[in-house]
C-alpha cells in the first residue's frame, strides 16, 4: 500500500490542469488491456475456421483445427487478467450467481460460458471424437485413459455416427458465428455504454472491437501456424497463407474504415469533450495511437497487403512479408485496446485536464504478470497441440478409411 | 437419440445442475430483499460507527462557552468544526463523568493562524460576502500574510491572541 | 443380459439425476433472479426521498466539509480519496478557466490570480449526486452498490468484487478503490447518522450553512424550500442520471 501511495504521488506531481481528486488512482490498468485483446484473438481465430466450415473456403483447410485450439487456449485465459485484477479475486463467482441485469459485465459472464462450453469445446469435441477413439486404441497408460474420459465414454465411430458428428459440428459453427460476433461485440460494449467517458461512449465500440478482433484473430492464427509449421520442419501451405492474407486485407480495411469514422464523426461534431481528446491524441496517445496503432499497426499492414494483391513475389519473399505483417498486426491491436482502455482515463471527467500512466515490473498491475497472461495462452495452446495435433488428424483420417 | 447427444445432455445436465446447487448455496439469504443487492447491506451500512455527536453534547459540561458562542458571530457554528470529532470524548465523559479525559480524547484547540485562515483569508473567491447582495451574515476576511501583527520579542501573533474564537469580533 | 441391466441403471441415473436437476429447479425459483429492476426506480409509498440542495453563494471554501467527511467514514488521508472535496473555480478576465483543489480543500485555497485580473472566483463542494438513475448502479455486475428504499447510492463491502466498473462509470469522479479494503468506496450521505436522525457530517460541520440536506417528498421540509426560493441546476444533465444534488449558482463553467 506505501507502494501504491508513493506512485501516486509521483503521478499527483505530473497532473496536468485540473482532474477530479479520486482520479489520479487511474483505476483499469495493463490487465484489462489484456482482457479485450485475448477476447479478441478468440472471436477471430473462431471467426477464421468457420471461414473454412460453413463458407467451405478449403484453401484454408491446414488452420482449420489450429484455429480452433487457438481460440481455445486464448478463451481459456480470457478471464484470468479480470479475475487477477478484481480488488475480491475471492468473490468472483457472484457475477455468476447474482449477475446484475442491467450490468454488461455480469452479462459477458454467461456469454463467455455459453461461447466457451456450447461453441468451442462443442467443436472441437465433435470434430475430434472419433480421432480421439483412435488415439484412445493407438496409445496405452494414462493418455489412453485421458482420451477415453475425454470421449465421454461415446465410442460409436461407425460411418453414420461420425456423419452426425460432422452435421452437428456444421450446425454448431453456425451456431459459433454470432456467437463470436456476441462474444466480442459484447466486450466493446462494456466500455461503449460508459455514458461518463467520451472517449469509451459510442454506438460503434461494439463494432469497431468486433473488426479490430477478427484482424487480430486472423494475424494470431497466420502467425501461429508459421511457427507451429517452422517448428514441425514442414514447409507452411502457402496458398493458404495467401487465402488469409486476402481475407486480413479485407477486413482490415473495415476495420480502419469504421475507427476513420469513429474518428471523423468526433472530429465533426465537435462535443464538449473534443478539446481534451484532441489534446490527448496529439499529446499523451500520440505514440500509441498514432504511430503504434495507425501507423505501423494498420497503414504498413494495408498498404503491403495491397501490394501484394497486384504482385506476388517469391514465396520465401511472402512468407516473410506474412510473418513481419501478422505481427505488426498483433502489437498494433494490442496498441488499439491499450488506446481505449489506458487513453480513456487519462483525461479527467472534468474535461480541464490529464493525469498519467504509471506501470511498474513487479505487482499486480505489472508487466510481468501481464506478460504471464500473455504466454499462458501460448503454453496452453502446446498443450492441446501436443494432445490434439491436427497434423495427425488427416493421416488417421486417411488411414481408418483405407481400413 | 445419437449416443454423443446422450452423453453431452448428461454431461450438461450434471454442469447445470451443480451450477444451479452451487448458486442456490451461494447466494447470501438476504439477497434481493428490496432489490438486486443484499438487504442485509442496508444494515451494515446503519450499523457504521458515529465519529461527530453535535453542539447538545457540548452543552453538558462546557455551558458557559457554548453560552457565550451562541451570542457572538459563531454562534451558528457547530462546536466540532473547529474542534474535530468529539464522541469518543462524550462518552467516556459520559460514563465516567469526574475522571480526567486520557490526552488521546481530548480534543484539538487549534490556536495556529492556518486554522483562522481556512475561512478569513482573503479570497476573490469568497469575497462576495463584502458586499450585502447575500443575504448572510458577513464573513470578516483579512489578507493573513499582511495582517501579522508581531509581539515585544518580534514573535508572530496568533490570530486568537486578540480575536477571541468563541466571541470574535 | 448384461446389457439391459446397463439399461436400466442409465435409465434410474438419469431419474434420479431428473429428480434432483427438478428440485433444484424448484429450489433456485424461489429465488428468483431480480436483474430485470432498472436501476433506481424510485419507489412508491411514503419512505423519505433524500436529495441534497448545495448553495455555492455560501460556500466560502473552508474545506471543513471535506475533513469531517474523512474523519467520520475513516477514509484514507492520502490526497486521492476523497467523499466530499471543494474546488475552486477562477475565471480570468481574459477567459481562461483555472480549477484547483489541492488535498481536496482540506488545508484551505490560495488565489494566486492577483485581484484585478480575476473576472469571478467561487468555490463548489462537490459530492455524490445520490442520483435514482445512477450511472454507477447500472454498471455494478454483482448487484454490490445500489440505491437503497430511500434514495442514497450505497456500496456493500461485504460484497463487492472491485471490479472498478462502477468507478468508470460515475460523470462526476465521486468513487474511489478504498487502498485497505480493496473495494469500491464513495459518499454514504453518512446513512449511519441519517438513520438515526441526524445530519449527515459535511452538512454539520459547514460553518455557513452551504449545504441542506432534506426529504424531496416532504413539500414543507427544508429542501424543498430551497429549491423553491432559487434557481437550481444539477451537474452535466445531458447525462440524465437523475442527480439528487442541487446547486443553486451553478456557472457553466462547473463539470
Amino acid at each position: 500500500m506505501e507502494h501504491h501511495f508513493q506512485q501516486l504521488y509521483d503521478v499527483m506531481s505530473q497532473v496536468q490542469g485540473y482532474i477530479y481528486p479520486n482520479e489520479i488512482d487511474l483505476n483499469w490498468s495493463i490487465l484489462i488491456v489484456l482482457y479485450p485483446y485475448i477476447t479478441g484473438l478468440v472471436a477471430g481465430a473462431f471467426i477464421l475456421a468457420s471461414l473454412e466450415r460453413v463458407f467451405k473456403v478449403k484453401v484454408l483447410k491446414p488452420t482449420y483445427t489450429l484455429a480452433l485450439l487457438t481460440a481455445l487456449a486464448f478463451l481459456l485465459t480470457a478471464t484470468m487478467p479480470l479475475i487477477n485484477h478484481l480488488g475480491k479475486p475471492f468473490r468472483a463467482y457472484e457475477i455468476m450467481t447474482t449477475p446484475h441485469a442491467t450490468s454488461a459485465m455480469a452479462i459477458f459472464g454467461f456469454v463467455y460460458l455459453w461461447y466457451l462450453m456450447v461453441v468451442i469445446l462443442l467443436e472441437i469435441w465433435f470434430d475430434y471424437r472419433k480421432d480421439m477413439v483412435v488415439w484412445a486404441h493407438q496409445t496405452t497408460g494414462w493418455k489412453s485413459r485421458l482420451y477415453k474420459i475425454l470421449t465421454l465414454g461415446s465410442y460409436d465411430i461407425s460411418p453414420k455416427a461420425v456423419a452426425f458428428d460432422e452435421k452437428i459440428g456444421y450446425i454448431i459453427t453456425i451456431i459459433g458465428i454470432p456467437s463470436a460476433f456476441l462474444l466480442h461485440g459484447y466486450v466493446g460494449f462494456i466500455f461503449g455504454s460508459v455514458k461518463a467517458n467520451p472517449w469509451w461512449s459510442t454506438v460503434l465500440m461494439p463494432v469497431i472491437f468486433l473488426f479490430s478482433a477478427m484482424v487480430s484473430g486472423i494475424a494470431l492464427v497466420m502467425f501461429v501456424y508459421m511457427i507451429v509449421s517452422k517448428i514441425r520442419k514442414v514447409k507452411a501451405d502457402m496458398n493458404c497463407l495467401d487465402a488469409i492474407a486476402k481475407y486480413l486485407f479485407y477486413i482490415l480495411i473495415l476495420d480502419f474504415v469504421l475507427e476513420a469514422l469513429d474518428q471523423i464523426h468526433r472530429i465533426y461534431v465537435a462535443e464538449e469533450s473534443f478539446e481534451i481528446i484532441s489534446l490527448l491524441i496529439q499529446g499523451k496517445l500520440y505514440i500509441t495511437l498514432i504511430i503504434m496503432q495507425v501507423l505501423l499497426g494498420t497503414l504498413v499492414p494495408l498498404v503491403t497487403l495491397a501490394f501484394l494483391q497486384f504482385k506476388k513475389p517469391t514465396d520465401k519473399i511472402r512468407h516473410t512479408i506474412y510473418l513481419v505483417i501478422s505481427m505488426l498486426i498483433l502489437v498494433g491491436i494490442f496498441f488499439m485496446r491499450w488506446n481505449v482502455v489506458i487513453g480513456g482515463q487519462l483525461f479527467s471527467k472534468s474535461f480541464y485536464g490529464f493525469t498519467s500512466f504509471k506501470i511498474g515490473l513487479i505487482g499486480t498491475e505489472g508487466y510481468l504478470m501481464a506478460s504471464v497472461w500473455i504466454i499462458v495462452p501460448l503454453l496452453i495452446l502446446a498443450f492441446l497441440l501436443w494432445l490434439l495435433p491436427p497434423w495427425k488428424k488427416s493421416e488417421e483420417l486417411a488411414e481408418t478409411v483405407t481400413i | 437419440m445419437p449416443q454423443q447427444i446422450r452423453r453431452l445432455l448428461v454431461a450438461f445436465a450434471v454442469f447445470i445442475a451443480l451450477f444451479l446447487v452451487l448458486r442456490y448455496v451461494m447466494i447470501p439469504t438476504s439477497f434481493g430483499e428490496y432489490g438486486h443487492y443484499r438487504g442485509r447491506s442496508l444494515e451494515d451500512n446503519a450499523a457504521k460507527p458515529l465519529q461527530f455527536t453535535g453542539n447538545s453534547s457540548c452543552i453538558k459540561c462546557h455551558k458557559s462557552i457554548v453560552e457565550e458562542k451562541s451570542r457572538g458571530h459563531h454562534a451558528g457554528l457547530a462546536c466540532e468544526t473547529c474542534h474535530g470529532p468529539a464522541l469518543k470524548h462524550v462518552t467516556y465523559a459520559d460514563t465516567l463523568p469526574h475522571a480526567k479525559l486520557p490526552d488521546s480524547l481530548l480534543l484539538d484547540k487549534p490556536a495556529e493562524r492556518k486554522n483562522c485562515a481556512l475561512c478569513h483569508n482573503r479570497n476573490m473567491a469568497r469575497i462576495k460576502f463584502r458586499n450585502d447582495t447575500v443575504n448572510i451574515s458577513m464573513i470578516k476576511q483579512v489578507d493573513v500574510m499582511k495582517h501579522n501583527l508581531v509581539d515585544k520579542n518580534n514573535e508572530s501573533l496568533k490570530c486568537i491572541d486578540c480575536h477571541f474564537p468563541h466571541d470574535p469580533y | 443380459m448384461s446389457e439391459k441391466k446397463d439399461k436400466t441403471s442409465r435409465r434410474g441415473f438419469l431419474r434420479a439425476g431428473l429428480v434432483l436437476a427438478g428440485s433444484v429447479v424448484a429450489g433456485t425459483v424461489l429465488k428468483p433472479f431480480n436483474g430485470v429492476v432498472v436501476a433506481g426506480e424510485e419507489p412508491k409509498g411514503d419512505t423519505p426521498w433524500y436529495g441534497i440542495g448545495i448553495d455555492i453563494e455560501k460556500c466560502i471554501g473552508c474545506g471543513k466539509c471535506a475533513k469531517s467527511c474523512k474523519l467520520e467514514n475513516n477514509v484514507p488521508m492520502e490526497p486521492f480519496f476523497f467523499r466530499s472535496w471543494v474546488e475552486q473555480y477562477t475565471i480570468a478576465k481574459d477567459g481562461s478557466v483555472k480549477v484547483e483543489s489541492p488535498n481536496g480543500g482540506i488545508d484551505g485555497f490560495k488565489q494566486e490570480l492577483p485581484d484585478d485580473q480575476i473576472f469571478k472566483s467561487f468555490f463548489v463542494p462537490k459530492m455524490c449526486n445520490h442520483c435514482s438513475k445512477s450511472p454507477c448502479v447500472q454498471v455494478c455486475p454483482v448487484g454490490a452498490t445500489y440505491v437503497s428504499p430511500d434514495g442514497v447510492v450505497l456500496v456493500d463491502e461485504k460484497y463487492c468484487i472491485g471490479c472498478r466498473y462502477c468507478i468508470q462509470a460515475c460523470p462526476y469522479g465521486c468513487r474511489y478503490l478504498h487502498p485497505a479494503k480493496q473495494v469500491a468506496d464513495k459518499c454514504s450521505l453518512c446513512y449511519h447518522r441519517i438513520k438515526k436522525g441526524i445530519q449527515p457530517a459535511c452538512f454539520e460541520m459547514c460553518p455557513t450553512g452551504a449545504r441542506v440536506f432534506g426529504n424531496l417528498r416532504d413539500k414543507s421540509g427544508p429542501l424543498v424550500k430551497f429549491l423553491r426560493d432559487h434557481n437550481c441546476l444539477v451537474l452535466k444533465p445531458h447525462l440524465n442520471t437523475g442527480s439528487k444534488l442541487y446547486y443553486n449558482a451553478l456557472s457553466g463553467e462547473v463539470r
